[in-house]
């Protein structure tokens, strides 16, 4: 009797210790996060899809679908070493403040830089119906953002229509896609000044897509009455203009 | 001494378990036991199905779910179930254009097909529903379907002498709530899964396309439009970029506007649910999968037949401000030949799934 009663309240002891926490030192090696708040612009200004703009020609353009795969961010120390932080994730302006939340060793950073698209390792040799549905490269996660298997999946999609002249019905279409592994770009995005990480704090970065830098640029510019469509097809070189374009057209603000 | 030895270790283990039993309602009598786990294979080449934690498929909460599925007992005046709009021969759809509800009231827009709708992220042609279950709380109740509330509903099953029991099989206890029987009905839905079209065997290695069928998939896959008019163009059908072929669905599940209307007065779709300008007459890309076996078509039925919704992107639907860039409204539309057409069709009819429209399994139980 004496022996259950013991084993009963060591059992007992033992199942509400359970409960309490020891005291552990903070640690301080712990990551810290960095958040992209990812925006669309138009010449510096914030632009909501549906919102008018005019572009560099004159003609108000109305863009209806941005959506661009981010892949890979990593972030340059100050002794110019690059650290990997990141994974892929789709950005996508239908859905409100997208953003793309890492973490990341606590630490100073002077640069930042990130992939636009699909590394080639992943693009058309893995079945998105292998990913799980919540992946960005999933059936459901990469909806409308999957050519074939064959070209694997667009990398950016630029949407929407334009006006001939201001009062003109806002109805030619837009529908610039990018994608291929041909395609693939690196952005490179230093910083004003070092931009401190501490762990377990939230640091955010705000990282702009221009809208009017993809049709006008250091690299040339863009018609879109005249060149209103790129889905990539062979032998045109307006996917190369874009490509160009886009690379400006990322900075932070 | 040994009974106190073992009065203590399960002294003990209640203790050690409270945690987690905390939450228990009780001792259930006359539980018929755990009801049985339902395997749902999921078809090569299809993406994992997501079934909700607390909604599991069981065999018995399937079985109950079927029932439920074809009992006209869920309409007010006993004349409908679930599955007067959605026969079997077509598809798990209505032949009409709207849906005759009890009372010879008329709905809105075309019934949807039921096929593998485990897979999809949103129901309704205008995604208003989230889930399974939720999609179903609907048709019961709405006055222009089977116009029987919830609470009538489910006093009606409670009363019933063979419901309580498959309640209790399925759900642990004789309870009928809505919840249970939106979840039940889920489960059903979830098992019907179709892959044995003529194109999936096809897929696997399992059979062989005719020349006509295989041009028209290439078509299916080709960008549309003449490329002297059309950038880009590749005299194709230009169906892929909605009617996706990845996971073999044949849709991206998003939802456009494929150029049916100038203006969004009569429906104004996916926009009723965002409050979104931007949204005014965009509908769900509806699968392909039985597509011959679904008409009419589009969300109110406007086309008989589906050479007449071939006809339609071929001209390239009318402009408005939310038209969809893919449609070739601005370059003439997609110039396909009498015989591109010929060969997009009998494409199109590679993805009925006869066995799945026959399965026992589906029918009414009743």
């Amino acid at each position: 009797m004496r022996i259950s009663l013991l084993l009963l309240c060591g059992c007992v002891l033992l199942a509400f210790a359970g409960c309490v926490d020891p005291v552990r030192p903070y640690p301080s090696d712990l990551p810290g996060t960095v958040r992209l708040d990812l925006e669309l612009r138009w010449n510096g200004a914030e632009l909501a899809l549906g919102d008018t703009a005019v572009d560099h020609l004159g003609h108000p353009v109305v863009l209806t679908n941005v959506q661009y795969y981010l892949n890979g961010l990593e972030l340059r120390d100050a002794s110019g070493t690059w650290h990997a932080v990141g994974d892929i994730h789709l950005v996508d302006f239908n859905r409100e403040h997208p953003t793309a939340v890492e973490a990341v060793p606590a630490g100073t950073y002077t640069a930042m830089r990130f992939g636009v698209g699909i590394p080639k390792a992943l693009n058309t040799d893995i079945d998105p119906a292998s990913y799980p549905n919540d992946h960005p490269l999933s059936v459901l996660g990469s909806a409308g953002m999957f050519w074939t298997w064959s070209t694997g999946y667009i990398f950016l999609k630029y949407e929407g229509k334009a006006a001939v002249a201001e009062g003109s019905p806002i109805e030619e279409p837009i529908s610039y896609h990018l994608g291929t592994d041909l395609s693939y770009r690196v952005i490179t995005l230093p910083f004003a000044g070092p931009m401190q990480v501490d762990s377990r704090e939230v640091t955010p970065v705000t990282v702009a897509f221009d809208g009017a830098r993809m049709l006008s640029g250091p690299a040339g510019s863009i018609d879109v009455l005249t060149d209103p469509v790129s889905h990539n097809a062979p032998g045109t070189e307006l996917p190369d203009r874009l490509l160009a374009l886009l690379e400006d057209a990322f900075y932070l603000p | 001494m040994r009974g106190q030895t073992i009065g203590a270790i399960l002294a003990a283990l209640v203790v050690l378990g409270g945690c987690s039993r905390c939450n228990d309602p009780g001792p259930c009598e006359g539980c018929p036991g755990e009801p049985t786990p339902y395997v749902l294979e999921v078809p090569p080449f299809f993406p994992p199905m997501d079934i909700p934690a607390d909604n599991p498929l069981t065999v018995e909460g399937v079985a109950l779910g079927r029932l439920l599925f074809w009992d006209v007992d869920l309409s007010v005046d006993r004349t409908l179930s679930c599955g007067s709009c959605h026969l079997p021969e077509h598809g798990f759809t209505d032949p009409n254009p709207y849906s005759f509800g009890v009372n010879g009231a008329v709905g809105t827009r075309n019934a949807m097909p039921l096929v593998n709708l485990g897979w999809a992220p949103s129901y309704f042609w205008d995604g208003r529903a989230l889930t399974l279950e939720e999609q179903i709380l609907e048709p019961v109740p709405h006055p222009d379907e089977m116009a029987l509330p919830w609470p009538e509903a489910v006093a009606r099953l409670a009363a019933d002498p063979d419901y309580p029991d498959r309640f209790a099989h399925a759900f642990g206890d004789r309870t009928v709530t809505v919840e249970r029987v939106a979840q039940a009905i889920a489960q059903f839905l979830r098992t019907m899964v179709s892959a044995e079209s003529k194109f999936d065997r096809w897929r696997r290695g399992e059979a062989t396309l005719t020349d006509s069928e295989f041009r028209g998939y290439q078509m299916f896959l080709r960008e549309g439009g003449d490329p002297e008019t059309t950038p880009g163009g590749q005299f194709g059908g230009d169906c892929f970029h909605c009617h996706t072929e990845a996971g073999l669905q044949f849709t991206d599940y998003l939802f456009r506007n494929n150029g049916l209307d100038p203006s969004f007065e009569a429906d104004p779709g996916r926009a009723a649910v965002t409050g979104w300008a931007l949204d005014s007459g965009k509908f769900k890309v509806p699968t392909l999968r039985n597509v011959a076996l679904t008409g009419p078509y589009m969300h109110d039925g406007r086309f008989a037949t589906l050479e007449a919704v071939i006809e339609h992107y071929n001209t390239g639907g009318v402009p408005s401000s939310t038209i969809d860039p893919f449609m070739k409204y601005q370059s003439g539309g997609l110039t396909l030949s009498a015989g591109q057409k010929a060969d997009l069709l009998a494409f199109l009819h590679t993805l009925t799934d006869t066995a799945f429209v026959h399965r026992p399994e589906f029918s009414d139980p009743h």
